[in-house]
């Protein structure tokens, strides 16, 4: 017994040590990029307010850019109705805007963003009181694809970044229907890489690649960026193609998040097919 | 125990820096620098060695909590809290150490404060980025993010030292 007190009162500062690293190592490895995300939701209760404080300051760096792109998107949309109010009206069918649009969009701001990390999050300023919900895509003003929400608390989402390794989108030629998935190779936060496309393919530098409509986040033909270079993958009849992301990521300020209204309605019907 | 304040402050001062200034830079993959682990190198040398690894892990766990990653600052962190005091008997010197202080290159002196933090500092982001990436597989990557985010962490530890050291002396006179 004394000895067993002893013992104790030499190590207890390795045990006490050892109970910590088996802890925190008990919650990493049962961690998910699902349950990191939760934690910075409730993490964002506390300094979410302060994430946006310090990002308006910073926001004024790139306000010049930012408004250069704004302008673009602005005339780019411009020439885009101006062509539908060409058309003669009898052809104009005037529908409802939720039947004509199954895609619903809303801007929100980036306040807190990192591409440092093997996975990415970031925090945008609309919440659960905003309308926002789990799974709405997030793109750059210019359209392009840059994350979807993964968790939302009342004042704030957090939303899965493409530079995170548990990023799941897939994308295609624009033009054809090759397809495979998109993944980061935790390497470069300017490309992603298309995997798994047939050899077969016609690829060419300069090829754009959208989203397909597979997945109810991405609403199809989101542009993902362009192909700057492509590979052999491990299995030889493969090709790793090197997107380079038409958003810039470490920039991202303003975003459009978009909320696809069927998706509830799809994804009833597919489990009730599916579940039985 | 004494300076507790001071050391609270500080604490509190590395955390926002990390939560705040840090955790939000968009420069490089290869750079993300620890700030906070200025805390456990500038903790007094006499700290007893159970203080220093129990504020070395509410630290880690706190910014856990902010950074969103469950338990990799928590396992750093406590780790060169474990290994701190032994480190320090054999890099500073038993006599040293039992002097007490700020580990600074003043009162330690140069050559053994910049291997005394370059050693816990390094340790801490071997540790950091192995557990983060989780593969060997991009090795050379893994190796250029901690090389470099090591060596700016280092360097700014020093500022944070400065800071702080210049803090204390004004309070004395």
């Amino acid at each position: 017994m004394v000895k067993l007190i002893l013992f104790l009162k030499k190590s207890y500062l390795f045990i006490l040590f050892a109970a910590i690293e088996l802890v925190a190592l008990h919650c990493y490895s049962n961690s998910t990029g699902y349950t990191r995300a939760r934690m910075l939701t409730l993490s964002n209760k506390l300094v979410g307010g302060a994430y946006s404080g310090v990002s308006g300051v910073s926001d004024y760096f790139h306000l010049r850019r930012q408004n250069r792109e704004l302008t673009e998107e602005v005339t780019r949309l411009r020439n885009e109705l101006a062509a539908y109010q060409q058309a003669p009206a009898e052809e104009v069918v005037k529908l409802p805007v939720e039947e004509l649009n199954p895609y619903v969009f809303t801007s929100a701001r980036v306040v807190r963003n990192s591409i440092n990390r093997e996975d990415n999050m970031f925090t945008i300023n609309k919440g659960l009181r905003d309308g926002v919900m789990e799974n709405m895509a997030v793109l750059a003003p210019s359209g392009a694809m840059v994350g979807y929400v993964v968790s939302c608390s009342d004042k704030f989402s957090v939303c899965m970044s493409v530079l995170n390794r548990g990023f799941r989108a897939s994308g295609r030629f624009k033009g054809s229907d090759y397809f495979g998935n998109l993944v980061w190779n935790t390497h470069d936060p300017r490309t992603v890489t298309l995997s798994e496309i047939p050899k077969y393919a016609a690829i060419e530098v300069g090829d754009t690649i959208v989203t397909t409509g597979f997945s109810f986040m991405f609403p199809p033909g989101i542009p993902v960026g362009e192909v700057v270079d492509y590979r052999v993958s491990e299995n030889p009849a493969l090709y790793d193609v090197t997107v380079r992301l038409a958003a810039d990521m470490n920039t991202v300020g303003n975003v459009v998040l978009v909320n696809y209204t069927d998706a509830n309605e799809a994804l009833d019907l597919e489990s009730s097919a599916t579940g039985r | 125990m004494y300076r507790i304040v001071e050391y609270t402050i500080l604490f509190i001062v590395v955390l926002l820096l990390q939560v705040f200034v840090f955790n939000n830079l968009t420069v490089s993959v290869y750079l993300t620098p620890l700030v906070y682990v200025a805390f456990v190198v500038l903790l007094p040398m006499e700290t007893p060695p159970a203080v220093t690894l129990l504020t070395g892990t509410l630290l880690g766990v706190a910014v856990d909590y902010f950074m969103g990653t469950a338990g990799i600052n928590t396992m750093a962190t406590a780790f060169i809290a474990f290994i701190r005091s032994g480190l320090l008997g054999l890099v500073v010197g038993k006599d040293l150490v039992h002097d007490g202080g700020i580990p600074s290159p003043k009162r330690i002196g140069a050559g053994r404060y910049w291997r005394y933090a370059a050693i816990l500092i390094g340790v801490h982001a071997i540790l950091f980025f192995l557990l983060e990436a989780m593969t060997l597989r991009y090795m050379l990557h893994t190796l250029a993010r901690i090389v470099l985010s090591g060596g700016v962490t280092l360097l700014l530890v020093r500022l944070v030292g400065l800071l702080f050291e210049s803090r204390i002396i004004r309070k004395r006179i």
